[in-house]
């Protein structure tokens, strides 16, 4: 484009603006979704960052719970267990996600791999059931709506108020209006998500990389790209504003309210997922092979025994260096992770294999691609809650390993069997509280900005492919803009 | 009476012919079809998996029996399964119940480490939120009426014809009635038709397709009335268009957000996890106390036990499961504290219902389905009523009458799913 034309270009931008300035129906328009950004914002960041807050005291504080225990049995801790809280990510301050929809924190103890609890969701007034205060829901949302409300007439006007036909003979081309009135629409756009690449930034300062930052408002400069496309090219198209404004509402109907429920609903019915009580059937069929692990003269143990005879060269368990009770637990509580484990990866697999379905959708609304891109880009998508799953496991079994190696290494077998004969002898079958020190301190994070980039490629891909589509489609409605 | 039927004639011609009404009118019956469609194998999958469930639980259950003898460690094995069905009309409103658990397990520890336990759906669905029939009546089909409505009287003066339609039209309700009643029932019909088929399918009773339709009607029927009327003296359509959508968005986004904002600032709860750390520290700091310090306050909630609370070991499973129902006792107060601020909000929430139209439906819709909040707290209430049952059969074993006979267990408490209807 040569510079006369883009100087032309931008007094058509120009043009457009003074038309909206006069214009009251722009203006408030304008000023609603400005405000409702802002608002949004600033009620975003609040409300994560006492989350957050909240959350990292809990955390701290069933820490030192742990460790300020009194001397006792080890095994009593390893039942006492321990909490993990799953802290928001920085980002999560403009698009907290599923953060409300799983519960947020995991009691660990031995032996089980239990669910996280207490959804704020649950806590709700179901009141945010079609949307919420969040820059995330605001921008996805409603901010296409306004564009709409102020971009349906944009060069239908001119037809309609019959200045087209001028413009075009004076030598004007009709890319060139087009092209104006785009960039007017894109200066709205850039006002739109300001407030967003603001809030993002600082939240560089709490250590979220600059490579998620310029992801998450590239992604969403593209999103609403596409959605300025969609409203240049229906207004090229129709010859009268009513039908312009009528098929855009219809599509914004179509692509923002409908689809992502659409897509949800298809990826339930299609990838049907058993949810937990049901799987643990066959886990606990599982798990009851492998004998419990309090009762070493479970059968399952026969063969353990044995070995451990061997390797120690000794014949009873009463001369084995290490207290058996100790090892039986450590070794069925392997057994037992191994078991859990694969159940629980299977679960998450169906459930990413549903969320993919869903993610399919991107294609056909951009509304679902930049849903999917957001909160994964932000950290607040189903991979970041596995990840915390997966991460409070480790953590699960570390402590109660960690407990298990103490109960056969610091604890007397014969103490141990004696355990329950009086209260002396409960008292000298325990364990020194310095030993809680193995506790390790837990600080959930979410992936690094590398792998959730990768990540979000489909989602960005979906945005292009509706650009360039879009694009080729005004350049073809363009040259023959009459 | 035949000129009324011209009329009708007519204008049902006129609206066959403008294509974006007919792609209007399909898109609300495909899209009504796909919200009933998957409500009705929501619910059936729904079903299947509680009898499943019933059946896999028996057997477990068995099991745990035929391994196990003494009593306590039946009731530390087994595990005991309550569901809440839906309701006939659930498949029509899908309501809450992919938040709230509508299925849960549990045995005979403390009931607050259990219950708070979640076996929801993914959460990125949930969080998008699903379609149902409600969905498409409250949300989606103001939508649809305004698009059908708003220039009913714009377009004819756009076009130029207005005034002489009204000066030659032998009455106002000729030319503008019977427009309005076309297309006012080809978008019930429309919207209406699948709702109406699937309750043939779910056995929906007559008094429950008859109410809900009743409140359908009544609600679609507000919004044409506001989009006819917004528009009467309007030459530009997107301008009333715009207003109407305007206020569709008020109703349905901004007065809920700032209600859920007021309403959860104003209702203080108690923190989900200080009742986890208030019973688990109970349960655990009662294996350090003296027996009597469990025993004690234990006999006062179930004096008939008094005789034989002595022990002869340090562990005994009677004592075991008396620390675990105090540590419920000592959480009692916040679990009460964060119910009652639950439905605070939930009744809260009611009031702002009331200025907004497309909520109060689906308040009154998913209460009569049974799939709000309320009957989520029901189902609540029943496994808390049911684990006590489970108790009281549990603990004469426990504490005097030594191990349960298998005839003995065949007695053990059921659960009855009991909300079948709203009430």
């Amino acid at each position: 484009m040569s510079i006369n034309n883009f100087s032309k270009v931008v007094i058509v931008a120009k043009d457009e603006w003074r038309y909206w300035l006069r214009s009251k129906l722009a203006m408030t328009v304008l000023a609603i979704g400005l405000l409702l950004t802002l608002s949004s914002v600033v009620v975003t960041a609040i409300t994560m960052h006492e989350l957050s807050h909240d959350r990292h005291e809990l955390q701290s504080n069933a820490e030192q719970s742990f460790v300020e225990q009194p001397d006792r049995h080890p095994h009593r801790m390893v039942h006492y267990g321990h909490y993990a809280f799953r802290t928001p990510s920085p980002l999560s301050t403009l698009d907290p996600g599923i953060d409300a929809y799983t519960g947020n924190s995991i009691f660990l103890e031995g032996h089980r791999q239990n669910s996280a609890m207490f959804a704020d969701q649950r806590q709700g007034t179901a009141l945010t059931k079609l949307g919420s205060l969040t820059p995330a829901f605001i921008v996805q949302t409603l901010a296409p709506l306004l564009l709409i409300l102020i971009g349906y007439s944009s060069i239908s006007r001119e037809r309609e108020s019959q200045t087209l036909s001028y413009l075009l003979a004076q030598g004007t081309s009709g890319i060139t209006l087009i092209a104006g009135k785009g960039l007017a629409l894109l200066s709205v756009v850039g006002l739109i998500i300001a407030p967003l690449a603001v809030s993002a930034l600082f939240t560089v300062s709490a250590g979220e990389s600059l490579l998620a930052v310029a992801s998450f408002v590239v992604g969403y400069a593209l999103y609403l790209t596409v959605w300025v496309l969609l409203i240049l090219l229906a207004s090229s198209v129709f010859s009268k504003n009513s039908g312009s404004f009528t098929a855009l509402a219809f599509v914004w109907i179509l692509l923002c309210i409908v689809m992502p429920r659409v897509a949800s609903t298809t990826a339930s019915t299609a990838v049907p997922s058993a949810g937990k009580i049901e799987t643990d059937f066959a886990v606990k069929a599982e798990l009851r092979k492998l004998g419990d692990g309090h009762n070493t003269n479970d059968p399952a143990f026969k063969q353990f025994k044995q070995s451990l005879l061997e390797k120690y060269n000794v014949n009873s368990i009463d001369e084995l260096p290490l207290n058996f009770r100790g090892l039986v637990a450590s070794e069925s509580e392997a057994k037992q992770a191994k078991v859990l484990n694969q159940f629980a990866q299977q679960r998450m697999q169906a459930e990413l294999k549903q969320t993919q379905v869903s993610r399919y959708f991107g294609w056909v609304s951009p509304m679902v691609a930049i849903r999917s891109l957001s909160m994964i880009v932000v950290g607040t998508s189903i991979e970041t809650h596995h990840r915390f799953l997966r991460e409070t496991e480790q953590l699960r079994f570390d402590f109660v390993q960690g407990l298990n190696k103490i109960h056969s290494e610091e604890l007397d077998y014969k103490d141990d069997i004696n355990r329950n004969a009086d209260a002396t002898a409960t008292k000298k079958a325990s364990v020194s509280a310095e030993n809680w020190q193995i506790l390790q301190d837990f600080n959930f994070n979410v992936d690094s900005a590398d792998v959730r980039a990768q990540r979000s490629v489909p989602a960005f891909l979906q945005l292009l492919l509706w650009i360039v589509v879009l694009v080729g489609g005004i350049k073809f409605v363009g040259k023959r803009l009459i | 009476m035949s000129y009324l039927i011209t009329q009708l004639m007519r204008e049902w011609g006129f609206l066959l012919r403008q294509k974006y009404v007919v792609v209007l009118l399909l898109c609300s019956l495909i899209l009504s079809g796909f919200a009933i469609y998957s409500g009705l194998s929501e619910v059936s999958a729904q079903q299947q998996t509680i009898e499943r469930l019933k059946a896999a639980d028996q057997s477990d259950r068995s099991k745990v029996q035929q391994k196990q003898n003494d009593a306590g460690m039946l009731a530390y094995y087994s595990f005991h399964l309550t569901y809440s069905q839906p309701s006939n009309l659930g498949f029509a409103a899908l309501g809450e119940r992919d938040i709230f658990p509508w299925k849960h397990r549990i045995n005979l520890l403390a009931l607050e480490g259990q219950i708070y336990e979640s076996d929801s759906q993914n959460a990125e669905l949930a969080q998008a939120g699903k379609i149902d029939f409600v969905f498409v009546i409250s949300a989606l089909a103001p939508l649809v009426i305004i698009l059908l409505f708003h220039d009913l009287f714009a377009n004819e003066r756009t076009s130029g014809r207005h005034d002489l339609l009204v000066t030659t039209a032998k009455s106002y309700f000729a030319l503008w009635g019977v427009r309005i009643t076309v297309r006012f029932v080809a978008v019930i019909v429309c919207l209406m038709l699948p709702f109406f088929v699937g309750a043939v399918i779910a056995g929906a009773s007559g008094f429950e397709v008859a109410y809900v339709s009743l409140l359908c009607i009544a609600y679609l029927g507000f919004w044409t009335a506001l989009s006819v009327w917004w528009g009467k003296n309007a030459t530009s359509a997107p301008r009333v268009a715009s207003s109407l959508i305007g206020l569709w968005v008020l109703f349905a986004f901004i007065i809920p957000i700032l209600g859920d904002l007021a309403i959860n600032k104003s209702v203080h709860s108690p923190k989900g996890g200080d009742i986890m750390l208030t019973q688990r520290e109970a349960v655990n700091d009662a294996w350090d106390l003296p027996k009597s310090a469990t025993m004690q306050p234990f006999v006062k909630e179930f004096p008939e036990f008094a005789p034989y609370i002595d022990m002869s070991s340090e562990f005994e499973w009677k004592w075991y499961y008396a620390f675990q129902q105090m540590g419920d006792l000592k959480a009692a107060e916040l679990s009460k504290a964060y119910r009652d601020a639950t439905a605070k909000k939930y009744e809260l929430a009611g009031f702002v219902s009331w200025v907004s139209p497309p909520l109060l439906l689906q308040r009154i819709l998913t209460r009569e389905a049974n799939t709000d909040s309320i009957a989520a707290y029901k189902y609540e209430q029943q496994i808390r009523d049911y684990h006590q049952q489970l108790r009281e059969f549990y603990y004469p074993w426990l504490f005097y009458k030594g191990d349960p006979t298998k005839a003995a267990l065949e007695n053990m408490p059921r659960f009855e799913s009991t909300t079948q209807s709203s009430n």
